[in-house]
């Protein structure tokens, strides 16, 4: 009878320790949880904060936390996508030395294309813009832009008085007079031949035939195209008119 | 992986295949560059002109310069410039050529101890100068050509201010005999103005106005102007020629004295002998004191100077009466290439006769009594120049805007004496002969490139801005002046301007800069000065020279109307135009006669060895019939041994000197007053046994009786039938109205009439047409093998031919003969032809007939059949044997190429535009405002720079159009080209009209009738020859 009894004891005490410590353990782990659950998301920059924010509105329950540095209205939520979505080389088009996003400049802000392509209504040649055209509106903004890598090569370019090397999409080749000034002359406007650019991030050739390009690659700016609409609209179809 | 059927397998391999082709396809990256501030003038895409002047030449015409983003493409002359008036010459529209020529100094660099050129700072370069000077200034000299008032006067303030030496203007053709003539007749020291508009009778004694001479496409422009055959003025005027050779000048003549080379100063006063009387006798003004004039003449009557001359008296005679009766007579006095050492009494001659004919102060202004430049120095100024370097009282010789190692009497010793000079520095733009032997190169602008002006006569100064910014490391001439001057302490930096060039050249102009710059400059002609003959004009020896060395004929060194006095060789547009007169190119030939030729045993193509006591060169002989059996003729302007277009070598020999240079032959000659003689030295021709190919664009001037270069005596014009030489007037020479080969309905079809009669060969339009399309130059060999990518050539025909039945063809056919003229000078282009037989045999449909009358050639469409070539009888389609495109425009020749014309690869064939690209510029403007394109609205490149005027284009289809006015007017003398083979071309074609010396109308207002003269060759007369 006393043999049995500290046997006893003692697994009543391991018992209970165990339970406690399991009980313990339980209630640490349940805080611990809740403090690996409770750390918020921060924001690193305005383009994140804006993210964070539009990932907020869908799940309420996520924790963000934006400093005040980045809790800026510019860049915006569109200029920021805009950005980046110029700067994915894996959609259409190539990647320019400047992201520059049509789709936000023509489409959300609607500047005229005219705006920066002047000249297109006198001269044969489109007009790509100067430098001094961009940092006629980009020389007034807030620096909290300067965020966004493409503004701050393009401040870059300026300083160093250097000419940006676009990436030519639109090419005829040279034995093809083409006059931007009489077309716009004959009411044909931009999106005719250069498609959608005001929904464009990137610019790039639009196909013109939807139902096949995914086993013959077209390319728009060919000669059968461009004389189907002289043909459709009444203008020249002599080949003097754009070879020469 | 899920299991691939047969069938899939295949799709999947072939799209890849196709994908992996498609991406093969796809071009290389293009950039777009745009500007980083973009100038407001600018537009990408459109042209912009500014006014500027030509510095080609001391004619200094004006020119407007169209510049595409920043850079000139092409030169076309300002049509408020009074002495050019729109047109410009050929070495004009070449000179854009020397901003890009890709042997230009792209820095400033200095002789090292190696021999060789390095580059070097501009600081460095000025303070090392400035060093030099001030080690003894009264050594430096300045010697250069001539510039214009605002760079001359900075030299002068240089000079003075740093304490130099001295300061010589050096030109090679600088006229001393005509100045010194000027002093010793008319008391007044330098180049007297001409002035011939209205001139109705013309006496060229060996100027060669049209060429080289004073202002050429002035002359030209005023005298073709006076012999316009719409008015009864212009049919009575006349142009008599007298020299030893048949220049291109004398080819527009009416009759060719081929007096000795050398006589031309007693023809004059034979003249004058005869034309004193005549006036003197109707009571007219003489020009001077009669008696003196009678006592000076008495001696000189024709039947005395016909044997020393070499000229029929009767003739004499006969021209000296016209002369008298004529009312507005000009002659000219003898060019450069006959000065002799006789030449100062020669040119005084002739001015003499100008006197007596009451044309100065008409058509002969006296020099201004203040000059706006110095005059240039005399070879006895040179020669002394010279002698003080060889004593060694040059320590710093500046060379500017002149070439004399190469232009300047080897038997001068220019070449040694440089050696003994301490430092030689020259501002040449490019290298030269004087370049080589530099020891510190500080490159000048191009003219396109430089502020400055230009002065030809008084009240005139053209304005030079630039029109690009400069291209390289250079500075302007008058900026280094400056700089240098301020290196050598304020002392001398403040007797000079402060600021730029730029600033000296704005502060000399009164008024709005802005205005000037706008206009060209400020055109107001002073008045011509008149001036009657001094007494000591009967001090002057009236003789025919005294030739040096030995040989049977007299060595006649022309300026070549192309390379000018040597400096058009390093463009590769001058060396490529034929020569007007013998078609040659890129080549050194002698011209000798048949019998001169016989004699030697040569024959076309030999090359032959002249040796003069100067020196002796090879060249291959040209026999020819317009040339006297006593001279042999050499042009100046070949014989470079630098240079990629002037030397060998482009072709692959470097260094080897291209044809002969004539200036080395020539002994250092003075005439009376020490100025510079060329037609100095007897030459002995010898045959090496060598033979060269001739680079000939025109193998014959035979025309074989064909519609090609038609001409029509003057009688035809009033109504004479028979005398127009044809088949007689039932001959219908314009059987269809070209105005019909255009789609119905279409407002335009596009033609041109080309005025035989006034187009005098100087192939100004050949180059003008070059540069606008972008046309290559294909070099000497190919030029051989008749590979001539020009769209345009002037055909020159002599007489109306004749049908040869010679079995063999010798390498060159000519039929001039001494003393008379028959030289048609027919620009031949694409006809646009209605019925173009080029059109239905092109395989793939590359040149079809347009909706406008014109033919299109579509060049992507081409393959290079060249059947179309081959079906064309007027030979104009060019094919582009090689890739002209890639090699022939060597870095930086591509920035002058026009952006508005498609430049053509290999394998591709091409013609005459009819600048189609002018064309649609000017439907832009017209279809903006709503309205159809108005005559003159468009000007073919051609058509715009001749300064004769005979192009003149437009819509066939517009009864009130220059161009139809123009032909039906004609009258007679229009016809179509080869109108037989009924290709209805577009282009209409006035004869040349033979206007028979002798049958003048005298004071009565009737016919003189002194017979039919043998001089000119009639077409009647033809058939039998």
């Amino acid at each position: 009878m006393r043999s049995t009894r500290p046997r006893r004891r003692l697994l009543l005490a391991t018992l209970g320790v165990a339970v406690a410590s399991g009980i313990a353990l339980g209630v640490a782990g349940l805080w611990g949880e809740g403090a690996v659950a409770a750390e918020p998301l921060v924001a690193t920059s305005v383009c994140e904060a804006h993210a964070l924010k539009a990932r907020k509105a869908e799940d309420p329950s996520l924790e963000i936390e934006i400093p005040p540095n980045f809790d800026m209205p510019w860049p915006t939520r569109a200029a920021c996508l805009s950005h980046e979505a110029a700067l994915d080389p894996n959609t259409p088009g190539p990647v320019q030395p400047i992201p520059f996003s049509h789709k936000h400049h023509a489409g959300l802000y609607g500047v005229d294309c005219q705006y920066c392509h002047s000249g297109t209504d006198r001269s044969p040649a489109a007009g790509v813009p100067a430098v001094e055209t961009c940092m006629g509106c980009h020389s007034l903004f807030p620096p909290s832009y300067d965020e966004l890598s493409g503004i701050r090569t393009l401040k870059e370019y300026w300083e160093r008085k250097q000419s940006i090397p676009w990436i030519q999409i639109h090419r005829l080749p040279e034995y093809v007079q083409f006059r931007h000034n009489r077309h716009l002359e004959a009411g044909v406007d931009c999106q005719a031949c250069h498609g959608a650019v005001q929904d464009m991030d990137k610019v790039h050739l639009v196909p013109d035939t939807h139902w096949w390009p995914w086993l013959l690659p077209t390319q728009k700016l060919e000669m059968g195209w461009c004389i189907n609409c002289h043909r459709q609209n009444g203008a020249s179809q002599d080949c003097l008119t754009c070879h020469y | 992986m899920p299991e691939l059927d047969r069938r899939d397998f295949l799709k999947l391999v072939g799209v890849g295949a196709g994908g992996a082709a498609a991406a093969g396809c796809s071009d290389h990256v293009e950039k777009l560059i745009p500007y980083v501030v973009q100038p407001e003038v600018i537009t990408p895409g459109m042209p912009v002109f500014y006014a500027s002047t030509c510095r080609e030449c001391p004619a200094a015409c004006g020119l407007h310069v169209r510049t595409r983003e920043g850079r000139p493409i092409k030169l076309e002359g300002n049509p408020d410039h009074p002495v050019n008036r729109g047109a410009l010459c050929g070495r004009g529209q070449a000179s854009i050529g020397r901003t890009y020529h890709p042997d230009r100094f792209r820095k400033p660099q200095r002789r090292g101890a190696a021999g060789a050129l390095e580059d070097v700072s501009w600081k460095e370069a000025t303070a090392a100068l400035a060093a030099k000077i001030a080690e003894r200034p009264g050594g430096t000299w300045v010697l250069g050509g001539a510039t214009g008032p605002s760079l001359s006067d900075l030299i002068d303030r240089f000079v003075g201010a740093v304490g130099a030496g001295g300061r010589l203007v050096y030109e090679p053709l600088s006229h001393d005999a005509l100045r010194e003539a000027s002093r010793a007749v008319f008391g007044a020291a330098g180049l007297p103005i001409f002035d011939l508009s209205g001139a109705d009778y013309v006496v060229d004694l060996g100027a060669d106005c049209f060429e080289t001479w004073l202002s050429p496409i002035e002359h030209q422009r005023q005298v073709l102007e006076a012999r316009d055959l719409a008015s009864a003025e212009g049919r009575a005027a006349r142009m008599v020629y007298v020299g030893p050779r048949l220049s291109m000048t004398a080819g527009n003549a009416d009759e060719w004295l081929p007096a000795k080379a050398g006589s031309e100063g007693l023809v004059a006063l034979a003249l004058a002998n005869v034309a004193l009387a005549r006036r003197q006798a109707a009571g007219q003004p003489v020009g001077g004191d009669a008696g003196l004039l009678a006592a000076l003449l008495a001696p000189y009557t024709p039947e005395k100077v016909a044997e020393p001359t070499g000229v029929d008296a009767a003739a004499l005679r006969r021209v000296g009466e016209q002369l008298a009766l004529a009312k507005r007579p000009v002659a000219l006095p003898p060019g450069p290439g006959l000065a002799s050492s006789r030449a100062v009494a020669a040119s005084a001659a002739a001015l003499i006769l100008d006197a007596v004919l009451g044309a100065v102060g008409r058509s002969v202004g006296l020099p201004p009594e203040t000059p706006a430049t110095p005059e240039p120095a005399n070879l006895a100024a040179l020669e002394a120049l010279v002698a003080a370097m060889n004593a060694g009282r040059v320590s710093v010789l500046l060379i500017h805007d002149s070439n004399p190692v190469y232009s300047l009497p080897p038997q001068l010793g220019f070449r040694d004496a440089l050696a003994k000079v301490g430092l030689v520095v020259a501002f040449a733009s490019g290298p030269d002969e004087t370049t080589e032997l530099a020891g510190l190169v500080l490159p000048d602008h191009t003219p396109l490139e430089s502020w400055g002006d230009a002065s030809s006569r008084p009240g005139v100064r053209g304005v030079v801005q630039p029109t690009i910014r400069p291209l390289f490391d250079t500075q302007a001439f008058g900026d280094v002046l400056l700089d240098t001057a301020r290196a050598m302490g304020d002392a001398v930096g403040a007797k000079l301007p402060q600021g730029s060039f730029r600033g000296v050249v704005e502060a000399s102009w009164g008024g709005s800069f802005d205005a000037v710059l706008a206009r060209g400059g400020s055109f107001a002609p002073a008045p011509l000065r008149g001036g009657a003959v001094q007494a000591g004009a009967a001090k002057l020896a009236f003789r025919v020279p005294e030739l040096v060395g030995e040989g049977e004929h007299a060595l006649y060194a022309p300026p070549s109307p192309l390379l000018y006095d040597g400096r058009g060789a390093a463009l590769p547009w001058l060396q490529e135009t034929p020569d007007p007169v013998t078609k040659i190119s890129w080549q050194s030939w002698l011209e000798l006669s048949h019998a001169s030729a016989e004699a030697l045993g040569v024959e076309a193509g030999d090359v032959v060895a002249i040796e003069t006591p100067a020196g002796r060169a090879e060249a291959i002989a040209f026999p020819r019939g317009g040339i006297r059996d006593d001279v042999v003729a050499l042009a100046v302007g070949q014989g470079h041994s630098v240079g990629l277009y002037a030397s060998h070598q482009n072709d692959g020999r470097p260094g080897e000197a291209r044809g002969a240079s004539a200036i080395a032959l020539l002994p250092s000659v003075r005439d009376e007053a020490g100025g510079r003689a060329w037609l100095v030295s007897k030459a002995r021709i010898t045959r090496t046994g060598g033979h060269a190919r001739l680079a000939l664009m025109q193998k014959s001037d035979n025309k074989r009786g064909r519609q090609l270069g038609d001409a029509v005596a003057l009688a035809a014009l009033e109504g004479d039938a028979h005398a127009s030489g044809h088949a007689g007037p039932h001959e219908v020479r314009r059987p269809f109205a070209a105005a019909a080969d255009a789609t119905d309905g279409s407002a335009y079809r596009w033609g041109m009439t080309i005025d035989v009669d006034k187009c005098t060969g100087c192939s100004a339009c050949t180059i003008a047409c070059s540069i606008e399309n972008n046309i290559p130059t294909v070099g000497e060999e190919q030029v051989v093998r008749s590979r001539l990518m020009s769209w345009l050539r002037i055909e020159r025909w002599i007489g109306d031919g004749t049908q040869e039945l010679r079995a063999g063809r010798p390498p060159y056919d000519d039929h001039e003969q001494l003393g008379r003229i028959d030289v048609r000078n027919s620009p031949m282009l694409c006809q646009q032809c209605g019925a173009a037989p080029c059109e239905p045999v092109c395989p793939v449909l590359a040149t079809y007939h347009a909706p406008e009358g014109l033919n299109g050639m579509i060049y992507n469409r081409c393959i290079g059949t060249r059947y179309c070539s081959n079906n064309c009888p007027y030979k104009v389609r060019r094919f582009n044997w090689f890739d002209y495109a890639i090699h022939n425009w060597p870095d930086p020749m591509p920035l002058m190429l026009n952006p508005d014309v498609t430049v053509r690869c290999q394998g591709v064939m091409e013609k005459c535009t009819f600048c189609v690209q002018r064309i649609d510029l000017a439907r832009q403007t017209a279809k903006n405002e709503g309205r159809p394109i108005a005559d003159g609205e468009v000007t073919p490149a051609c058509a715009q720079t001749c300064p004769s005027h005979a192009i003149v284009f437009g819509n066939l289809r517009d009864e009130g159009s220059a161009a139809v006015r123009t032909a039906e007017a004609g009258g007679v003398r229009a016809y179509h080209a080869l109108h037989t083979l009924n290709t209805r071309p577009s282009i209409s074609y006035l004869a040349r009209v033979i206007r028979d010396p002798s049958s003048r109308i005298d004071e009565d207002g009737g016919h003189a009738e002194a017979g039919h003269h043998a001089n000119a060759m009639t077409p009647s007369q033809e058939g039998t020859a």
